[in-house]
């Protein structure tokens, strides 16, 4: 098993509110944290230093959820995603063909946050799930 | 003239026997009152709707005759002094446990100005359409409301729930960082743990998960409306779904604790001839489970010294197959009867009940499975929810 510090995970959310209780968490089960509110800013985190992990709303100002994970997929093909959102929400075909599955998407609220934790670290190739 | 005399009686004849025929085969109820309400004519649908026949029928009072009109036809009177006509629609007659609606209509007659003729018609069957429709189209707003909704309202909700996740942990003495922060302010997490517990912020906090968690699922419930089913129904035995939801009923935590529940006897008459049913079991499940949690709620109303009874029938109607739910609990009156599948109706006290319960299983059954749900219930008669599912060609 791998140490969750050297586990990194981009949050990429609008909403302040849930950027902050995500990266509370997640800092506090030990991983770096880095947290950005638009899909663009996001692409420039993630040309600088790929996370393990990317976290993503669905919905967001400018590029949304699905545009930054099918970019970030011809750049860095390592990242691996987990989308966050509020409403429902069915993968598109090539997100499916591409590995995705119904686990990747978790329906915001998360009831139980442990349960975000083992996602993240299973993703990472960690053994936690 | 002898001649021309007999050929105006026969043409008399032929034209009132043709008239005879003409207001028989008439799909409504027709009968001819005069100025005192007295009938002198009554058609072969009044002989059947009230099994009086027509030689009985003439020279008494309508009104006597036909007691569920009675408020109306006693207005035959002054319908015909008056010469105008009244009209009463959707009028409610309810025999044992079935409704049906009527329109009435009383129209004097012009050319015989002591008379007027009244008209009565079945329209359940148009009533029933429109209320499915109504109620169809309610679901859809409440579905398309809750699809735009979910989204901004899960936002926040994901804030309050994870934050007060947050909260708990950050309280928490296992967690190294805390420790370290607690120090470096120098009180004891401990202390802090002892004074947060008596002062009861623990269970405040606990208080804001489970205040989220009801709202989320009231989302969740209300997202139902807009989802199309998506899993294929496949051919099963309705009489094992049904018991299987029963079982999951059983072993429900809530209804464990649920005293009445405990004591309620189910009975359980299946039609062991009826042939598999095409549905999605999980739905069907939810459906069963919903109508049984129903009814313990319905019978915890009752005093001591009553036996808690649901019974669960399965039986094939033509094409159909048909569940029935009943219970022996306290019913319920017309104004609940008429609005208990509308979404947010409830009876239950805040909290215990959404009013998307049977609103969720209207849709379960009218959208997904093609079927009819209908309840019949009278205050002091128990309720009876009738599920009908087309035994080919659903979904």
């Amino acid at each position: 098993m791998k140490d969750s510090a050297a586990v990194s995970v981009l949050i990429v959310d609008d909403d302040l509110m849930i950027r902050e209780c995500l990266v509370a968490f997640l800092e506090d089960e030990g991983y770096q944290v880095k947290a950005c509110s638009r899909a663009e800013d996001a692409l420039k985190v993630i040309a600088e230093n790929p996370p393990a992990v990317c976290l993503t709303d669905m919905r967001l100002p400018g590029m949304n959820g699905e545009e930054l994970i099918r970019t970030v997929r011809a750049v860095a093909p390592g990242v691996r995603f987990l989308i966050h959102t509020g409403g429902c929400y069915e993968l598109p075909d090539d997100l499916v063909e591409a590995g995705m599955n119904a686990e990747d998407v978790l329906l915001k609220p998360i009831h139980d946050l442990s349960r975000l934790a083992r996602l993240v670290s299973a993703r990472a190739g960690m053994l936690r799930e | 003239m002898q001649r021309r005399l007999q050929e105006s009686v026969d043409e008399i004849t032929r034209l009132r026997g043709t008239l005879g025929e003409v207001i028989d085969s008439l799909p409504s109820l027709i009968l001819v009152v005069d100025r005192d309400g007295v009938v002198e004519q009554w058609n072969r649908r009044v002989e059947q709707f009230s099994g009086i026949a027509a030689d009985d029928a003439l020279g008494r009072q309508a009104a006597m005759l036909l007691p569920q009109f009675a408020g109306h036809l006693s207005c035959c009177t002054e319908v015909i002094e008056q010469r105008t006509s009244l009209a009463a629609t959707k009028i409610l007659v309810q025999s044992g446990q079935e409704r049906r609606f009527y329109d009435l209509r009383i129209m004097p007659l012009e050319a015989a100005g002591n008379r007027a003729v009244v008209q009565i018609d079945d329209i359940t069957e148009q009533v029933r359409i429109e209320e499915l429709m109504m109620q169809t189209e309610k679901m859809m707003m409440v579905g398309s409301l809750a699809a735009g909704m979910a989204h901004e309202i899960n936002n926040p909700l994901g804030a309050i729930l994870q934050h007060a996740q947050n909260i708990e942990r950050r309280f928490s003495p296992d967690l190294p960082a805390n420790r370290d922060a607690a120090n470096s302010v120098g009180i004891s997490l401990e202390l802090l743990g002892a004074y947060l517990e008596k002062r009861g912020i623990t269970r405040f906090i606990e208080h804001i998960r489970e205040a989220g968690t009801r709202a989320s699922q009231i989302i969740t419930s209300m997202l139902q409306f807009s989802v199309k089913g998506e899993v294929q129904p496949r051919e099963v035995d309705l009489s094992q779904v049904v018991d299987q939801a029963i079982d999951l009923a059983s072993n429900d935590y809530g209804l464990k604790k649920n005293h009445v529940f405990r004591s309620v006897s189910i009975v359980r008459d299946y039609d062991r001839s009826l042939p598999l049913v095409p549905l999605v079991v999980s739905e069907i499940q939810r459906v069963v489970l919903n109508m049984v949690m129903n009814a313990v709620q319905a019978l915890s109303a009752e005093g001591a010294g009553h036996q808690p009874l649901i019974t669960v029938r399965t039986r094939r109607e033509g094409e159909q197959a048909l569940l029935a739910i009943e219970d022996n609990g306290p019913g319920m009156d017309e104004i609940t009867r008429h609005r208990i599948f509308e979404p947010f109706f409830t009876t239950k006290p805040v909290g215990v009940g959404t009013g998307l319960g049977l609103s969720i299983s209207y849709a379960i059954i009218t959208k997904h499975h093609q079927g009819t749900i209908e309840v019949l219930s009278n205050p002091g008669q128990g309720s009876c929810f009738l599920i009908r599912l087309p035994l080919i060609g659903a979904a």
